[in-house]
């Protein structure tokens, strides 16, 4: 009777979890994996519920997943990073109101020694060195936003690495895909934010080292879109608005840019520029 | 006056293997009938029909004239005996409370111990099954039947596995029971086990 | 490297100062696996008791399924029920994706062919003694049944703990059905999953040393049931 007691309580709860979900004041929000792992959401969370009393929740994937799950209507918004794939997104009609909040920019790592010779060379140079000399490249794989601006370059380059042996594709989050990159002494495109944190972990020991940085061509725009309540009716449109808003207040800019890892600032504002 | 068992032409097939095949069999009220015969005779066979567990392939077998299962009068003690996983005083008293009966169980539990001589049968009520030993278990679940008073005690190689006291024992509460106007039919390999009873010996042939 | 030193010292950590991200991650895990597996035992122990207790053509066939479906890859159960529980999907209108009750939909599919299998092998397993030896004691087909039920008891308590056990260490399901949102529906074994993404390695290993525990805890259940069904 007791094991009955305890279940009839359990289902209690799972209802009243079910409800919670359901109550007006929460967004839900498809995102990315480096806005969670860097740590930016669980800081600017409770400054968004204290500005607007609104419950954001959140499930982190990659960009080609999260938009997939806002075409089925199953968030309300999105913060995503694949300028490109976004504006299709839009066009196609699943999406509206896009804006550009904020960037970041992209590393590319590879082994202290830099077997191809890259340090220092622009983005698409580096790139055709580590495909002439067949130095290993572990690709994140997963249709992650990062994965797309890495596609992105090696297009702009005119080079398929697709099938080339010394071209991993890991099928895995940025941290996963670095420690493979760390195993095989191969090199990686990675987001400065997590590059920050493996480094750090790693310490001495770390057989990784920045080698490209600073081109403009590595700067990874970050936007937040809603889901088009045409196509999805039971999107929060008026929570949505508020949510937009709130990101491209100036009061959120100044404090997406004191954000820092390790005393490193990690994200620059850059809303109606 | 009419017999207790009535069977004849009885044929049991287990899968078109033959299991039992018997011509003509009889039995008046109060008789105490020996089945002997080797393995695979068909001595266990015949009990499950007679305790009407499996119906016969072929024949009739009629009790008391009637065709019907007469389910609450006739029990079986089987070979190697089970006892669930609950007390003695459980165990032996399932039967009755099963048919309903809740008062005097206690005095009837005593009775019923005692005749398969557990002098002191309170102090194995709450005994768990797994702690008895081989004859015990076989002691508990002939008490089990005898509590019941049926008119029909069915056994199967009653003393097979159990020590020379509780053979004595359980030899001499069959007595009892034959004496309490019981109808009994044991089957044994051993024909020789109860020479110092007034039995009629069945002997059975089948061959498989 | 230091991280199994490190993930036990935050392992001690986190049970004696459980923070509010560690005790809701418990109680998510505990919620869903434990109305999973009230749905599966509900519907799955009356079907496992007949299944193995009674006799009916096919009934090999059906044992057969069953089995089978006890090897049903979890991120398998996870993508179907994800098409039906979408809000494009069937189901869609009641907005279960990424709550508790959609995790228990898929955790209750998973457990249910355990429930299943585990429940018709524990009554084929009873002694057929058992069913002649209350025949002869005069019980009826129901009360044999009850009685037969009763008789597999800690078996059947085995098979609670066993579902449970696999529910509980269970990622795939959680992870696409649950989405693993904070404070909602992550679970034990997402927020390992989650921290071992970020790199965090030793909270993960601490998280995944409170998983131990509890399966410790299940094991030793286990090893009483065992126990009192071999000699009780």
């Amino acid at each position: 009777m007791n094991m009955l007691g305890k279940s009839f309580l359990g289902i209690m709860l799972s209802l009243s979890c079910a409800v919670s979900v359901q109550a007006a004041d929460t967004l839900m929000m498809a995102t990315t994996t480096s806005t969670q792992d860097s740590g930016l959401l669980e800081f600017l969370n409770p400054i968004f519920k204290a500005d607007t009393g609104i419950d954001l929740k959140w499930v982190a994937v990659g960009t080609g997943k999260a938009l997939e799950i806002a075409k089925n209507c199953d968030a309300d918004v999105l913060l995503v990073h694949a300028p490109a794939v976004e504006k299709k997104f839009v066009e196609d009609g699943f999406g509206i109101d896009r804006r550009q909040i904020m960037y970041n920019d992209f590393v590319i790592v590879g082994p202290k020694g830099d077997p191809a010779k890259i340090a220092g060379k622009s983005t698409a140079d580096a790139l055709k060195a580590i495909y002439d000399t067949k130095s290993g490249f572990v690709s994140r794989g997963d249709k992650s936003g990062t994965h797309n601006a890495e596609l992105k370059l090696w297009k702009a380059s005119s080079l398929t690495p697709d099938k080339e042996s010394f071209y991993i594709s890991a099928g895995q989050g940025m941290m996963a895909t670095l420690a493979i990159a760390a195993e095989k002494g191969a090199y990686a495109l990675t987001d400065r934010g997590t590059w920050i944190k493996f480094d750090n972990k790693q310490g001495n020991a770390n057989p990784l080292k920045i080698v490209v940085e600073g081109d403009t061509a590595l700067f990874n725009q970050y936007s937040v879109i809603t889901t088009n309540p045409k196509v999805c009716p039971n999107v929060k449109t008026d929570l949505a608005a508020k949510f937009e808003d709130w990101w491209v207040a100036p009061e959120t800019q100044k404090k997406i840019s004191e954000y820092t890892l390790e005393g490193k600032q990690l994200f620059f504002p850059n809303a109606g520029k | 006056m009419t017999p207790l068992f009535e069977a004849r032409d009885l044929c049991k097939n287990y899968g078109g293997i033959k299991a039992l095949s018997l011509p003509s069999f009889f039995m008046g009220k109060g008789e105490l009938v020996v089945l002997a015969g080797r393995n695979g005779s068909g001595k266990s066979t015949l009990l499950r029909l007679l305790a009407f567990l499996e119906k016969p392939s072929s024949g009739t077998l009629r009790y008391y004239g009637n065709a019907t299962e007469p389910r609450k009068e006739i029990t079986l003690l089987l070979q190697d005996a089970y006892l669930l996983k609950e007390t003695v005083m459980h165990n032996v008293t399932l039967g009755l409370r099963l048919r309903g009966e809740k008062h005097g169980l206690l005095q009837r539990f005593t009775d019923a111990m005692q005749a398969v001589g557990f002098s002191d049968p309170m102090a194995m009520a709450d005994r768990p099954q797994y702690k008895l030993s081989g004859g015990e278990k076989q002691r508990v679940a002939l008490a089990a039947r005898i509590i019941l008073k049926p008119s029909v005690l069915l056994l199967d190689e009653p003393t097979a596995h159990v020590d020379a006291d509780s053979e004595k024992t359980i030899l001499s509460s069959i007595a009892h029971i034959l004496a309490s106007g019981t109808s009994v039919v044991c089957a044994t390999h051993d024909a020789g086990l109860f020479s110092s009873f007034s039995a009629r010996t069945v002997w059975l042939k089948t061959a498989p | 490297m230091g991280y199994f030193s490190d993930g036990f010292q935050n392992a001690v950590g986190l049970l004696l100062h459980m923070d509010d991200a560690t005790t809701s991650a418990i109680s998510a895990t505990l919620t869903s696996t434990g109305c999973a597996l009230l749905i599966a035992l509900t519907l799955g122990l009356p079907v496992g008791f007949l299944l193995g207790y009674t006799q009916f053509p096919g009934k090999r066939f059906c044992r057969l399924i069953s089995d089978t479906l006890l090897a049903f890859p979890t991120v398998l159960i996870g993508l179907i029920v994800y098409v039906f529980i979408t809000h494009r999907g069937p189901l869609g209108q009641y907005g279960l994706l990424f709550t508790i009750p959609g995790m228990v939909i898929g955790q209750a599919i998973l457990a249910l062919p355990i429930v299943i299998s585990w429940t018709a092998q524990a009554v084929e397993n009873l002694d057929s003694r058992c069913r002649e030896t209350l025949l002869t004691l005069g019980a009826s087909p129901v009360q044999v049944a009850l009685l037969c039920i009763k008789e597999i008891r800690y078996d059947l308590g085995m098979v609670c703990v066993t579902a449970f056990g696999r529910v509980v260490t269970e990622v795939g399901v959680a992870m696409m059905l649950g989405g693993n949102i904070r404070y909602s529906t992550r679970t034990m074994t997402t927020a390992i999953s989650l921290e071992t993404s970020k790199g965090e390695f030793a909270q993960g290993i601490a998280l995944g040393l409170v998983l131990l525990l509890i399966a410790f805890v299940i094991n030793l259940l286990m090893a009483w049931f065992r126990r009192k069904g071999r000699l009780a």
